[in-house]
C-alpha cells in the first residue's frame, strides 16, 4: 500500500489531456464542484442505487457514475467498497460495464481511484475472468492491456505487480500463486507472447484496413508476422522477453499521446535497441512511448519503490542471427519512433493540408518557370521549329506512377499527397465494385444547366478555392448551407439501452429514424437526431423547423418529406396514374437528389402532366 | 508530332501565364503583362484530317502535365458521338487523360453509376440536340446550339476563374471547312458563332491550305491562326464504318463498354477499371402516349427558303417546335432516338415561345416499340425513372439494336 502512495504521488495530472481507450472525455478539466453536506451513509445508499442500474454497457450511465464519483472523491473508499460488492453480486453477464465503469474512474481520475480499487482489483478481475464466457473474456483481456500503458504517466493503472499478475494469470500461469509471481525471475510463456502478438497485430491490421496506404502499419503488419511464424515454431526464453519489450513498446507508442521528442527518437531508431537506456530526470513524467519496459525491471521496482524508472541496462544483450535482423528491422520500420505511428502519421499530414497551398504554388510556380523557358512562336512557321520538352514535362517531371490506372504526379511532397488521394480513390471505388456485384449499372441522366455551371470542384485550384478564391453568392450560400446540413446530420442521440429495436418517428416529417453503429464509440446511436424535451428529432427538420415559420415551411417542398404535396396532387389528380408516374414518385422517396426526380415535384412539370 | 508537342507548349504558356495574371504575381522583366489569355481554341479542318485526334492530343497533353488542368472540351460535330449520342453538341471538363482505344467513347464517357476509376470515364457533359447528322440540314439551329453552349461555358468560367485558365479546345464537324460553293455563307456564319460564342483566340487549321488562307484573311487581324500539318495517321474512312461508329456509339450510351476478354482470362482491367463496371444495363418501360411530348424542330423535309415560289414563305420554320402524334401512322417514331429534355423554366414568367430549343439534354431514349391501338410505346431509357411530365425531341436518326 505504502509502495503505491509513493509510486503514484506525482504532481498533479489535472491538466493533463489524455485519451484513453475506450472512453476519452474532458471532464476532468471541470473544476470540482462544491462539496454538498452529504453524509457518507446517505452517499453510500445514492451511489449504490445509482449502480445497481447499470446493468448493461451504457455509456451515459457509465458517464454519470463517472462523474459522480468524481465529484464526491472525499468518499472515494465508499465508492470502492460500493463497486467490489456490486461486482461480486451481480451475475457474471451484469460484470463487463462495472468493469468498464472501474476502468474509466481509475482512467480519469486516477487518484486516489486506482490506488484504491488495486487493493482487490486482481481477485475480483481474475474471479470475474473464470465466470463469464469467452466473448467477455476477449474484452476483458482487451481491458487488461490498456491498463499497462492505463495511467496518466502511461504506465500501468494498477501498478506493475498487479498488472504481470493478472496478465500472467489470464495466459496460462494460473498455478503460480500470487505471492511468488512477482518474485518470479521473468519466465515468459510463448502463448503470453502470442496472444499479444495477436493483439498488436489485430490492431495494426485495423489500421491498416481503415488507412491503406498507411505504409508504415503495412509494413509493421509484415513484420509482426513473421515474428508471429518465429515465435510458434519456438525460441528462447531471451528472445521471448526481448519481442515482449517490443511489442510493448509498439502497444505504447501506439497509444500513448506523443509526449516524447524526435531527438530521443532519433538514437532509437539508429543504434540497436536493448542497449538504447532511457535518460529522462527522475523527477519529471516519463514519456513512456521511448521507455522500454522489461520484465526483469520488475525486480529493481519492487527493491526500490522510490526510483521506480531505472536504465533498464540489465536487459540482456542482443542476440545475434535473424532475430537481431527482425527486430532491427522493426525499429528501422519506424514501430519504435512516434512518428512511425499512425498518431504521429495524422499530425504530420495536418501540417501537411496548412503547406499544401504554399506547395502548391511553389510546384505551378517551377512548371511555369520551365514552360517559359522554352519559347514557342505560335505560328505556322514557328511550331514546326525546335524540339518541344513533352517528354520531360509529362515523364520526367512526373517521377511516382499509380501502378493500378498508370497516372503519374509529382514526386514532391504535394505531388505524394495526390498520389496517396489517388490511390485512395482506386480502393474506394475497388471496394464499392465489389459491394456491387450483381446489381447493374446505367448511365446516369445528365446534370442540370445550374448543376454543371456550378459544378467546379474538379478543377485546378482545388485547395485554394476554399480560401482565397471569392465564390458566387449562390455557390456560397449553397455550401454554406450544405456545411449547416451535414453539421446537423452529424448530429446524434445514443439509443437507449434496449431500445434498439424498437420504431422511433420523427414527429415533424413522420419518418423512422435510423439506428446505426457507432464503430468509434461502440453504442447504436440515431443519426440525424436530436432530443429537445424528451422527444427525438431529425436533426435537419429541427433546425428547418425552428427558423423557419409554418408558413414557408408549408411552401418548402421539405427535403426528407417522402411524398411533397405537390406530387400528392399530382398522384391524386390524374384518374388513373399509370404504374410509370407512381413509380416515379416513389423513386423521389428512395432518392431526393436524383436530378430526375427533383422536378417531378415543380408545378410546371405537373402542369404539363395533368394537362397531358 | 513535334508541331503537335510545340502547341502544347504555346497553349501551356498561356495558360501559366493566364493564371499568373489571375494570381497577380508580376511578370518578370520583358514580357508584357497584357494578352495573358489562356488559350481557346478552335479546330478546323475536312474529313480525314484528325482533327479530333488533335484535339484529344492537346487536351491529354494539358491535364497529364500535372497542374490539375482541366481544360473544357466542346464537340459541334453533330456527327460525332463525344460524351453523348450522334447528333448531339456537348460540352465537358476534362480532368483526366482521355482514352484513345476505342470509337465507341472518342472523348472519355459520361459519368454512369458504376464506381468508375478514370476521370474520363465519369464525365459531366452538358449537351443541346440537334438531331441531324448534317450541319448544313438546319444551320439556324446549329447557330442557335452553338450560342446557347458558349452562354453556359463563359457562365461556367465567371463562377470559376481560376478552371478557366485551363482554357477551351472547339472540335468542329469537317463541314465548317468545306462544302458545296452554295453552303459557303452558312459555314462562314457557324465558324463566326463559334467564335463568338467560345471566345476563340487562337484558330487551327488542319492541313488544309485554301482554308487558312480564308481564315487568315477574315480573322487574321483579330486572333492568331495557325495552319498544321494533318496528322501522318489518318485512315480514310468510309461512310459505311462511320455508320458502324455511330450505332456502336449509341449502343455505348445505353448499354456501356462490353468487352469481352480473351477466353482464360478471368479477371481484367482496362486502364484500371474493372470490365464488368463498364457493362450498363438500361432499362426499357412501357409508357402512354401521353406521358411524353415528342417534338421535331422543323419540319421533317425541308426545301431550302430559296427553292419556294417568290412570295411564298414556310408554313413551317426552320426553328417552330412541332408536336408529333405517335398515334398517327407515319410519325417517324419507331426505332428514333430521343433526347430527353430538360425541364421548363420554373418560373412562369420567364417562360417563353421557343424555349424548347434552349434546353439542354437530360439522357437519350429509344423508342423500341409503338402500340398505338393501346396508345403505349415502349421506351428504352439509360437508367430506371419515371419520363412522365418530360419533354423529348426526336430528330433524324434512328437506331436498331
Amino acid at each position: 500500500m505504502s509502495m503505491y502512495q509513493n509510486y503514484y504521488a506525482q504532481p498533479s495530472y489535472g491538466s493533463q489531456t489524455y485519451a484513453q481507450p475506450p472512453v476519452a472525455n474532458g471532464y476532468h478539466q471541470f473544476p470540482p464542484q462544491a462539496s454538498y453536506p452529504v453524509d457518507p451513509t446517505t452517499f453510500r445508499r445514492d451511489f449504490s442505487n445509482r449502480l445497481s442500474e447499470l446493468t448493461m454497457n451504457s455509456r451515459p450511465i457509465i458517464q454519470s457514475l463517472s462523474m459522480y464519483a468524481h465529484d464526491y472523491v472525499r468518499f472515494a473508499e465508499i465508492v470502492a467498497q460500493c463497486l467490489e460488492t456490486h461486482i461480486r453480486r451481480v451475475p457474471p453477464w451484469m460484470k463487463l460495464p462495472s468493469f468498464y465503469l472501474l476502468d474509466m474512474i481509475s482512467k480519469n481520475i486516477f487518484e486516489p481511484y486506482a490506488r484504491l480499487f488495486s487493493t482487490f482489483v486482481i481477485p475480483l478481475f481474475l474471479e470475474t475472468y473464470q465466470q463469464v464466457d469467452e466473448a467477455t473474456r476477449s474484452k476483458m483481456v482487451e481491458l487488461v492491456l490498456t491498463w499497462r500503458t492505463g495511467s496518466p504517466t502511461g504506465k500501468e493503472l494498477f501498478g506493475v505487480p498487479a498488472q504481470v499478475q493478472i496478465e500472467r494469470s489470464i495466459w496460462g500461469e494460473t498455478s503460480s500463486s500470487p505471492a511468488s509471481t512477482s518474485q518470479s525471475n521473468g519466465f515468459i510463456t510463448k502463448s503470453q507472447v502470442l496472444s499479444e502478438l495477436e493483439f498488436t497485430l489485430g490492431q495494426k491490421e485495423r489500421a491498416v484496413q481503415a488507412n491503406p496506404s498507411d505504409t508504415t502499419s503495412q509494413n509493421h503488419v509484415h513484420v509482426l508476422h513473421q515474428l508471429r511464424r518465429l515465435v510458434e515454431a519456438g525460441v528462447s526464453q531471451e528472445e521471448l522477453k526481448q519481442i515482449l519489450s517490443q511489442l510493448r513498446n509498439l502497444m505504447r507508442s501506439s497509444v500513448t499521446p506523443t509526449i516524447s521528442q524526435p531527438s530521443q527518437v532519433a538514437p532509437t531508431s539508429t543504434s540497436q535497441w536493448p542497449s538504447q537506456s532511457y535518460t529522462a530526470p527522475q523527477t519529471s513524467l516519463p514519456p513512456a512511448a521511448t521507455y522500454p519496459y522489461a520484465y526483469p525491471a520488475i525486480k529493481t521496482e519492487d527493491a526500490v519503490p522510490s526510483k521506480p524508472i531505472l536504465p533498464i541496462s540489465s536487459v540482456p544483450a542482443v542476440p545475434a542471427g535473424g532475430f537481431a535482423n527482425l527486430l532491427s528491422s522493426l525499429v528501422k520500420s519506424g514501430i519504435l519512433s512516434n512518428t512511425g505511428t499512425p498518431l504521429g502519421a495524422g499530425a504530420t499530414a495536418k501540417d501537411e493540408s496548412s503547406n499544401s497551398v504554399d506547395e502548391e504554388r511553389e510546384a505551378s510556380r517551377t512548371h511555369r518557370a520551365f514552360v517559359l523557358r522554352h519559347p514557342v512562336q505560335l505560328s505556322t512557321a514557328g511550331i514546326t521549329k525546335g524540339r518541344p520538352p513533352i517528354s520531360e514535362m509529362l515523364y520526367d517531371h512526373l517521377a511516382s506512377q499509380c501502378k493500378q490506372c498508370g497516372l503519374r504526379f509529382p514526386d514532391t511532397v504535394s505531388g505524394k499527397k495526390l498520389l496517396e488521394d489517388h490511390l485512395d480513390m482506386h480502393f474506394k471505388q475497388n471496394m464499392k465494385a465489389n459491394l456491387n456485384i450483381g446489381r447493374g449499372h446505367s448511365r446516369s441522366w445528365y446534370t442540370s444547366v445550374d448543376d454543371w455551371v456550378h459544378d467546379t470542384t474538379d478543377r485546378k485550384g482545388k485547395g485554394r478555392a476554399d480560401g482565397s478564391r471569392p465564390l458566387s453568392g449562390k455557390a456560397a450560400a449553397a455550401a454554406d448551407a450544405a456545411k449547416r446540413d451535414a453539421e446537423l446530420r452529424a448530429q446524434f442521440v445514443i439509443v437507449p439501452p434496449g431500445d434498439e429495436a424498437k420504431p422511433i418517428s420523427c414527429p415533424i416529417c413522420k419518418e423512422a429514424l435510423k439506428s446505426e453503429f457507432l464503430e468509434d464509440d461502440e453504442e447504436w446511436v440515431w443519426r440525424n437526431a436530436i432530443k429537445k424535451d424528451e422527444r427525438i428529432y431529425h436533426a435537419t427538420c429541427h433546425a428547418e423547423a425552428s427558423t423557419n415559420t409554418l408558413a414557408s415551411r408549408l411552401l418548402n417542398t421539405g427535403r426528407s418529406r417522402s411524398i411533397t404535396p405537390e406530387a400528392q396532387v399530382l398522384a391524386v389528380k390524374k384518374s388513373s396514374p399509370s404504374p410509370e408516374s407512381l413509380a416515379g414518385v416513389k423513386r423521389k422517396a428512395g432518392d431526393d437528389h436524383s436530378p430526375l426526380s427533383q422536378f417531378e415535384g415543380t408545378p410546371p412539370s405537373k402542369k404539363l402532366a395533368i394537362s397531358a | 508530332m513535334t508541331a503537335y508537342g510545340n502547341l502544347h507548349m504555346a497553349f501551356e504558356q498561356m495558360r501559366v501565364r493566364s493564371l499568373r495574371k489571375l494570381h497577380g504575381s508580376p511578370a518578370p522583366e520583358g514580357e508584357p503583362d497584357s494578352g495573358a489569355e489562356p488559350p481557346r481554341v478552335l479546330i478546323l479542318g475536312p474529313e480525314n484530317s484528325g482533327k479530333t485526334t488533335v484535339c484529344k492530343i492537346l487536351v491529354n497533353y494539358a491535364v497529364r502535365s500535372g497542374q490539375g488542368w482541366a481544360p473544357m472540351l466542346v464537340n459541334v460535330d453533330p456527327s460525332e458521338g463525344g460524351w453523348a449520342v450522334p447528333g448531339a453538341l456537348s460540352t465537358a471538363a476534362v480532368s483526366g487523360p482521355i482514352p484513345t482505344s476505342s470509337p465507341a467513347n472518342p472523348l472519355g464517357s459520361a459519368a454512369t453509376s458504376a464506381p468508375t476509376t478514370l476521370a474520363s470515364n465519369a464525365l459531366l457533359p452538358l449537351a443541346y440536340w440537334y438531331g441531324h447528322e448534317d450541319t448544313k440540314r438546319n444551320y439556324l439551329l446549329m447557330d442557335r446550339l452553338i450560342r446557347n453552349l458558349g452562354l453556359h461555358i463563359s457562365d461556367r468560367f465567371e463562377n470559376d476563374p481560376e478552371g478557366q485558365t485551363a482554357g477551351l479546345i472547339v472540335d468542329t464537324p469537317s463541314s465548317f471547312a468545306s462544302g458545296p460553293g452554295a453552303t459557303t455563307e452558312h459555314r462562314q456564319k457557324l465558324i463566326k458563332a463559334c467564335i463568338d460564342a467560345f471566345k476563340i483566340n487562337v484558330i487551327l487549321v488542319v492541313g488544309h491550305e485554301k482554308l487558312n488562307v480564308e481564315m487568315q484573311r477574315t480573322y487574321g487581324s483579330r486572333l492568331t491562326v495557325v495552319k498544321i500539318p494533318k496528322s501522318g495517321g489518318v485512315v480514310e474512312l468510309d461512310r459505311s464504318y462511320r455508320e458502324r461508329v455511330h450505332n456502336y456509339q449509341i449502343h455505348n450510351y445505353f448499354y456501356g463498354e462490353v468487352i469481352t476478354p480473351p477466353p482464360g482470362i478471368k479477371s481484367t482491367t482496362q486502364g484500371g477499371e474493372t470490365l464488368t463496371d463498364l457493362t450498363l444495363a438500361p432499362s426499357s418501360t412501357a409508357v402512354n402516349f401521353s406521358d411524353l411530348k415528342i417534338y421535331r424542330i422543323g419540319a421533317e423535309t425541308m426545301a431550302p427558303s430559296s427553292a419556294l415560289p417568290i412570295g411564298a414563305a414556310r408554313v413551317i420554320s426552320e426553328m417552330q417546335p412541332v408536336l408529333i402524334d405517335p398515334s398517327q401512322p407515319g410519325s417517324g417514331l419507331l426505332n428514333a432516338i430521343l433526347a430527353i429534355l430538360a425541364p421548363f423554366n420554373t418560373d412562369e414568367r420567364e417562360r417563353y415561345d421557343e424555349e424548347i430549343l434552349d434546353l439542354t439534354v437530360m439522357g437519350f431514349a429509344v423508342i423500341t416499340n409503338l402500340d398505338i391501338a393501346h396508345k403505349k410505346m415502349t421506351i428504352l431509357s439509360p437508367t430506371q425513372g419515371s419520363l412522365a411530365g418530360k419533354t423529348a425531341l426526336v430528330g433524324s436518326y434512328e437506331w436498331q439494336e
